[in-house]
C-alpha cells in the first residue's frame, strides 16, 4: 500500500481545517465591524464616566437596516454611517460625519438611496457605494443629489432646487417630446424617457449628452441646442427625476411639500374665500384669518382642518378630506397671507364673490356629504335607473326651477318624495327622496337649495 | 510502513477532520442565525419629548407600547403585550389600570399583575435620549417597573 | 456486565476492527458502507485506474447537496425576492458567500468530472458486458446532472440567469412536435417569469436530486453486483483477457472451472440455486490481490473525499460566483448565452436550429446510449478498440472546441470575435 497515504491524509486535513478557519476568518471580519469599532471609540471619547464608556467601547457589533417596504428598498447604510442622526459628530471624518437638515427624511423612514443612490443592500464600500459592474445606480456626485428630490416630488416647485423647475420647463419648451416620449406622449425617433432616472443614473454622461449630444452617443441624430452650463445641468436633474417610484401609502401621501404655494393653490381650490376673509378682504361670513397662526397653536389649526365642528360645533365650515401635508400647507400659507394675496385671488374668479357664497359653498359640502351625489350626481345630473317610475331615472336637478320654487324644493328634502309610478301592476320603484327633517337642520337645508338654485340652468340658457 | 505510525498519521489526520468538523457545526449554527430581521427594529426613535403629553399614557399602536410621562419622574415606556399569550393590553383611565381583552388579565399602572391567568408583570424598555434629542427605546433592554428617563 | 459497554455494543455490534471479522463487519453491518464489498482488489484502488472521479462526482453531489440545503434557509424562489436574498447571501449571511460559491464551483465541477468519468469509462472498456446497463444509467445521470445545473442557474434570477435559461428553452423548443409542448410545462408560461423559476426551483431542490440520487443507488449497486470496477486493462495478460470475457458469458457453454474451497477462507452460502452466474469470477490467485476495505479503500476514499472537498472550498474563499445586475426582460444582454455546458450547443442553434439543436444532440445522447450495444470486440484493451478510441476522442474534442468557441469567439450578435480582439463601446 502506499506507504505515504496516512501523512496525506494527515496533511489534507490539516488543510481542510485550514480552509475551514480562512473561511470563518474571512465572515467574521467584515470592514463594517472595524467601521463599528472606531466609531465606538469616536462616541467613548464624549462620555463622561467610565462605566459609560465602557458601555459603549463593549457595544455590539451588528449590521443596521432600515426596513422601507413602501420604498421598495432595504438600506445598510447606516451600518458603517453610524453619525448621521447625531449632532455631536459634527465634525467627525467620513464615514461617521452629522447629516445636516435630515428632517424630515430621516433614515428610519426613507433610508438613504433612494437620495444618494448606491446599493441599499451591500454591507462593505465599494458595493455599497454602487461603483461596482452590475449595479445600474451608483452613489451620485454631490452637486447632483437634490435631483432625487424630483423622484418624489414631482409636483409644483421643491424649494431649494430651482434646476427641477427649470428643466421641467426647458424640456417642455424647447420640443424635446418631438423625438421623445414622455409618460406616454412624444415621437419614437429617441428613446422613451418615462424611466430615464431609473434606466441612467450617471449624471456627467447626461449633462454631457445635453452639451454635444455627438461626444457621448456617436452618430446620435439628436441636434446639438448648444445648451448653456446651467441648462444642461437644469436638464440633468430633470432627467434624474423621471422615475414611475412605487410608493407606499405613507409617502404618496406626504409627497406634496407642505409649502406656502401650495397652500394658496389648496385655498383657491377649496373656494375657502367664499366664506373667510383676510385682513377683510374676502367673505365676511367666516373669521378673518389673518394671524389666525399667531393666535393658535398648529395643533389646533390642523384640528380645525379636520373637523371644524369640534371647535365650534354650530360652524358650518365643511369637514374637507385633506391629507397632513395639504394641511400643513395651508397654515404654512396662513402664516404669511395677507390681504393682497386674498385680493389677487379674488380677482382671479370667474365670477365676483357674492355674500350668498358662503352658504352655496356650504350647501355644496353638504350635498356630497351626505349622499345626495349618490343619485343625483356630482353635476346634478341623475340618470342613476330608477325602474319602473316615471322617467325610468332618477331626475336631473339643473332644471328644478322650471318645474319648482326654491320653498318647494326646500319642502321635497324636509319631506322626501315618493317618485309617480309608471306602471301601477308593475312592483313599486327602489329609488325613492327621503326626508332629511330631522337629520338635517333647517338651515342646512335651507343652504342645499341655495347651492341647487345657484347651479340652474334654464331652458334657453346657452 | 508499520501499523503504529500508520495509526498516528491517521489519527492525528482523525483529529484534524473531527476539528474541521466540530468548527463546522458552529459555523451552520451562526448562519442559521439571522443577521438582520426583516421586522420592524427593535431599537427605534418615537419622538421629541415635547410631543408626549403628561397624565395618561401615549399608546403608539404600530410599537406596541404606552409612553408614560411624569412631570416629577421623566419618561417610561411599557410594553403593550400581554405577558399571557400576546394580545395588546388597553389602559384604561378610569380605574388606572391595563386590561387584556383576550383572556381578562389586569396590571397595575405599573404593570404588576392584578388578576388573571397572566405570568408576569408587563415589560418595561429602556428608554434613552438619543444625541439629536429625541426619544430613543429599546425593546432589547427590558428595565424595572421604576426606572424614569428625566428630560 | 458493565451496562454502559451493553448500551455501545446494541448500537455498535460488530466485532474490533482489530479483527479480520471486524473488519468484514463495519462493511457488512453498515448500512452505509455496506454497498462496498468487504475486499477489494488492490489494482482498482490504484488511482491512475480511475482516478476516484466516480468518487469524486459523488462527493461533489454531497457537497452540492449540503450547501444547497443551506442556502435553502434564506432563498426565496419568488421574483425579485430572489434576487434580493442572493444580495442578502453575499453581504448580511455569515459565510453566506462562501456557501454560494462552494455550491457553485462544486456545480461547475461536477459537471466536468462526470464527463470526465464517462470518459474514463468509456478509455477503459468498462462498458462491454456486464456493464452495459450501467452505462446506460449513467448516462441518464450524466443528463440528470446537466439538468441540475440548468434548473440551478436560473435561480439567481440575474440577468446572466434569465437570459441563458430563456436562450435554453428556447433551444429545447425547436425538438420537434414536444418542443413547444416542453417549453410550456418548464415555464409554466409563454415567457420566463415567476412560475418558471417556481418550476425551476422545484426541478432543482426536489425533483431532480431525487432521481439522481436513486439512479446513483442503482448505478452503485450495480457495480457491486456487476462484480466491482473493472480490472485495470493494462495489467492483463493477453491470454487472462481471453479467459476473463469467456468465463460466465450466456453463449459460452464451456464448464465453470471447479476450484477447491480454500482453508483460510470462511464462505457464506446466500442460497443454493442451479445455473450460470452472471458476472466474472476471478481465479484464485487473482483473489489473493484482495484487500480488505477497512482500511485501505475507505482511507483512499476519504483522502478523495478531503481533496474534493479542500479545492471547493479554496476556490470558493478566492472566487466570487458571479452576480449580475437583476433579470430585466426588456433589455437583452448582447450577446445572451446559455450556461457554459450548452455553449456547444448554442454553437450548434447558430448554425442551425433544428439540425443543430435537437437533430444532432439527440443523435449524440443515443450513440452515447448505443455505445455498450456496439460491441466490435469483447476485448477491453485500447490496442484492440482503436476505432472506438478515435470516435468517442473525436466526439470530445468536438464538444471541447465547440464549447471554448462559444464561451471565447463569441461576441455581440453572435459574430465571431476572437478574445484578443478588442470591442469598443458596447452596453
Amino acid at each position: 500500500m502506499d506507504r505515504r497515504l496516512p501523512q496525506f491524509f494527515f496533511a489534507l486535513s490539516l488543510i481542510v481545517l485550514a480552509l475551514m478557519l480562512a473561511a470563518v476568518w474571512q465572515a467574521g471580519t467584515p470592514a463594517w465591524k472595524n467601521y463599528q469599532q472606531e466609531f465606538h471609540r469616536l462616541e467613548a471619547v464624549g462620555e463622561p464616566n467610565a462605566a459609560a464608556k465602557s458601555d459603549v467601547l463593549n457595544a455590539a457589533l451588528v449590521i443596521r437596516q432600515d426596513l422601507l417596504p413602501g420604498l421598495q428598498r432595504v438600506d445598510r447604510c447606516t451600518t458603517c454611517h453610524l453619525g448621521v442622526e447625531d449632532p455631536t459628530m459634527k465634525n467627525a471624518p467620513q464615514p461617521f460625519a452629522f447629516h445636516a437638515n435630515l428632517a424630515p427624511h430621516v433614515p428610519a423612514k426613507f433610508g438613504c438611496t433612494v437620495c444618494h443612490g448606491g446599493q441599499g443592500l451591500a454591507t462593505d464600500k465599494l458595493n455599497a457605494h454602487g461603483r461596482v459592474p452590475f449595479w445600474q445606480e451608483p452613489l451620485l456626485p454631490k452637486e447632483y443629489i437634490r435631483a432625487s428630490c424630483g423622484r418624489c416630488h414631482k409636483e409644483g416647485e421643491v424649494p431649494g432646487v430651482p434646476e427641477l423647475t427649470d428643466g421641467r420647463r426647458l424640456f417642455e419648451t424647447q420640443g424635446c417630446r418631438g423625438c421623445h416620449k414622455l409618460n406616454g406622449v412624444g415621437g419614437t425617433i429617441g428613446p422613451d424617457l418615462t424611466e430615464e432616472g431609473a434606466i441612467r443614473r450617471f449624471p456627467q454622461w447626461l449633462e454631457q449628452h445635453f452639451l454635444d449630444p455627438n461626444i457621448v452617443s456617436r452618430n446620435s441624430p439628436m441636434p446639438n441646442f448648444h445648451f448653456t452650463k446651467e441648462q444642461a445641468r437644469a436638464l440633468t436633474f430633470y432627467m434624474l427625476s423621471l422615475t414611475s417610484e412605487q410608493m407606499g401609502t405613507y409617502y404618496s401621501s406626504v409627497r406634496l411639500i407642505p409649502s406656502a404655494g401650495y397652500g394658496r393653490q389648496l385655498f383657491v381650490e377649496k373656494n375657502c374665500i367664499a366664506c373667510h376673509n383676510v385682513g377683510g378682504v374676502g367673505s365676511k361670513s367666516g373669521p378673518d384669518l389673518s394671524g389666525v397662526t399667531k393666535q393658535h397653536s398648529p395643533g389646533w389649526l390642523d384640528e380645525q382642518l379636520v373637523n371644524p365642528q369640534l371647535i365650534y360645533p354650530g360652524s358650518i365650515m365643511p369637514a374637507y378630506d385633506l391629507e397632513t401635508n395639504a394641511r400643513k400647507a395651508i397654515i404654512t400659507f396662513m402664516a404669511s397671507a395677507t390681504a393682497e394675496d386674498a385680493q389677487s385671488i379674488l380677482s382671479q374668479r370667474t365670477r365676483p364673490l357674492t355674500p350668498q357664497d358662503a352658504a352655496i359653498e356650504a350647501g355644496k359640502q353638504s350635498f356630497a356629504r351626505f349622499g345626495c351625489v349618490g343619485c343625483h350626481g356630482l353635476q346634478l345630473q341623475g340618470g342613476v335607473p330608477n325602474p319602473n317610475s316615471q322617467g325610468g331615472e332618477v331626475p336631473s336637478l339643473l332644471h328644478a326651477s322650471d318645474d319648482y320654487t326654491k320653498e318647494e324644493v326646500t319642502k321635497i328634502i324636509q319631506n322626501g318624495k315618493v317618485p309617480p309610478v309608471e306602471n301601477p301592476a308593475k312592483p313599486a320603484a327602489p329609488l325613492y327622496m327621503p326626508p332629511w327633517k330631522g337629520v338635517l337642520a333647517d338651515e342646512d337645508i335651507n343652504r342645499i337649495a341655495d347651492y341647487l338654485w345657484s347651479l340652474q340652468k334654464k331652458k334657453d340658457a346657452w | 510502513m508499520k501499523r503504529r505510525s500508520f495509526l498516528n498519521w491517521g489519527t492525528a489526520g482523525l483529529v484534524a477532520l473531527w476539528s474541521a468538523i466540530g468548527v463546522s457545526l458552529g459555523a451552520v449554527v451562526r448562519f442559521l442565525t439571522p443577521s438582520v430581521f426583516y421586522e420592524p427594529p427593535q431599537t427605534f426613535k418615537i419622538g421629541d419629548p415635547a410631543d408626549f403629553s403628561f397624565g395618561p399614557p401615549t399608546f403608539l399602536a404600530e410599537e406596541k407600547i404606552f409612553v408614560f410621562r411624569d412631570r416629577e419622574k421623566g419618561f417610561a415606556v411599557a410594553s403593550a403585550v400581554c405577558t399571557h399569550l400576546g394580545c395588546t393590553v388597553g389602559y384604561f383611565q378610569s380605574d388606572e389600570r391595563f386590561h387584556c381583552p383576550c383572556h381578562g388579565s389586569v396590571f397595575s399602572a405599573d404593570g404588576a399583575v392584578l388578576h388573571g391567568p397572566a405570568p408576569r408583570p408587563l415589560e418595561w424598555f429602556e428608554v434613552t435620549l438619543a444625541r439629536d434629542g429625541q426619544l430613543r427605546v429599546d425593546k432589547d433592554h427590558a428595565v424595572p417597573a421604576s426606572y424614569r428617563l428625566m428630560v | 456486565m458493565n451496562p454502559i459497554r451493553d448500551a455501545w455494543q446494541s448500537i455498535f455490534r460488530r466485532d474490533p476492527l482489530s479483527t479480520d471479522k471486524g473488519k468484514s463487519e463495519l462493511v457488512f453491518l453498515n448500512v452505509w458502507l455496506h454497498i462496498h464489498p468487504a475486499k477489494v482488489k488492490k489494482e482498482n484502488l490504484k488511482v491512475k485506474h480511475t482516478f476516484y472521479l466516480g468518487f469524486i462526482t459523488f462527493f461533489l453531489f454531497l457537497i452540492l447537496v449540503t450547501t444547497g440545503v443551506a442556502l435553502m434557509f434564506y432563498y426565496r424562489p419568488h421574483p425579485p425576492q430572489a434576487y434580493q436574498d442572493m444580495k442578502d447571501l453575499q453581504f448580511v449571511v455569515y459565510l453566506g458567500s462562501f456557501l454560494r460559491n462552494m455550491h457553485r464551483w462544486a456545480a461547475h465541477g461536477m459537471v466536468i468530472c462526470v464527463f470526465l468519468h464517462m470518459c474514463r469509462v468509456f478509455y477503459t472498456g468498462s462498458y462491454k458486458r456486464p456493464r452495459q446497463f450501467n452505462w446506460v444509467i449513467g448516462v441518464v445521470l450524466f443528463l440528470l446532472t446537466l439538468g441540475l445545473s440548468f434548473t440551478g442557474y436560473l435561480l439567481p434570477w440575474d440577468q446572466l440567469a434569465f437570459w441563458a435559461i430563456t436562450v435554453g428553452t428556447n433551444i429545447g423548443s425547436y425538438a420537434p412536435l414536444v418542443g413547444g409542448r416542453i417549453r410550456e410545462l418548464l415555464l409554466g408560461g409563454h415567457t420566463v417569469g415567476e412560475s418558471a423559476l417556481l418550476r425551476f426551483y422545484v426541478l432543482h431542490v426536489a425533483l431532480l436530486p431525487a432521481l439522481a440520487t436513486l439512479l446513483t443507488m442503482v448505478h452503485f449497486w450495480r457495480v457491486r453486483k456487476d462484480g466491482g470496477l473493472s480490472r485495470p486493462v493494462w495489467k492483463l495478460k493477453e491470454e487472462k483477457a481471453a479467459q476473463l470475457v469467456s468465463i460466465g458469458g450466456p453463449d459460452t457453454n464451456g464448464p465453470l472451472a471447479a476450484v477447491p474451497a480454500s482453508k483460510d477462507k470462511t464462505y457464506g452460502l446466500m442460497e443454493v440455486v442451479t445455473g450460470k452466474p452472471i458476472f466474472e469470477t476471478v481465479s484464485m490467485e487473482e483473489e489473493e490481490d484482495a484487500v480488505f476495505s477497512y482500511p485501505y479503500a475507505f482511507f483512499r476514499e476519504g483522502v478523495a473525499l478531503l481533496v474534493t472537498v479542500a479545492t471547493v472550498m479554496a476556490v470558493s474563499i478566492f472566487w466570487q460566483a458571479p452576480l449580475e445586475e437583476l433579470a430585466n426582460p426588456a433589455k437583452t444582454p448582447n450577446p445572451a448565452k446559455a450556461p457554459w455546458y450548452f455553449l456547444g450547443l448554442q454553437e450548434l442553434v447558430s448554425h442551425s436550429a433544428l439540425l443543430g439543436g435537437v437533430v444532432v444532440p439527440a443523435l449524440a445522447v443515443l450513440a452515447l446510449i448505443a455505445i455498450p450495444y456496439i460491441n466490435l470486440t469483447p476485448s477491453r484493451r485500447l490496442a484492440d478498440r482503436k476505432w472506438a478510441i478515435r470516435a468517442f476522442t473525436l466526439f470530445v474534442v468536438v464538444n471541447v472546441v465547440l464549447i471554448i468557441v462559444g464561451t471565447f469567439f463569441r461576441g455581440p450578435g453572435w459574430a465571431f470575435v476572437p478574445p484578443w480582439v478588442h470591442i469598443a463601446g458596447g452596453e
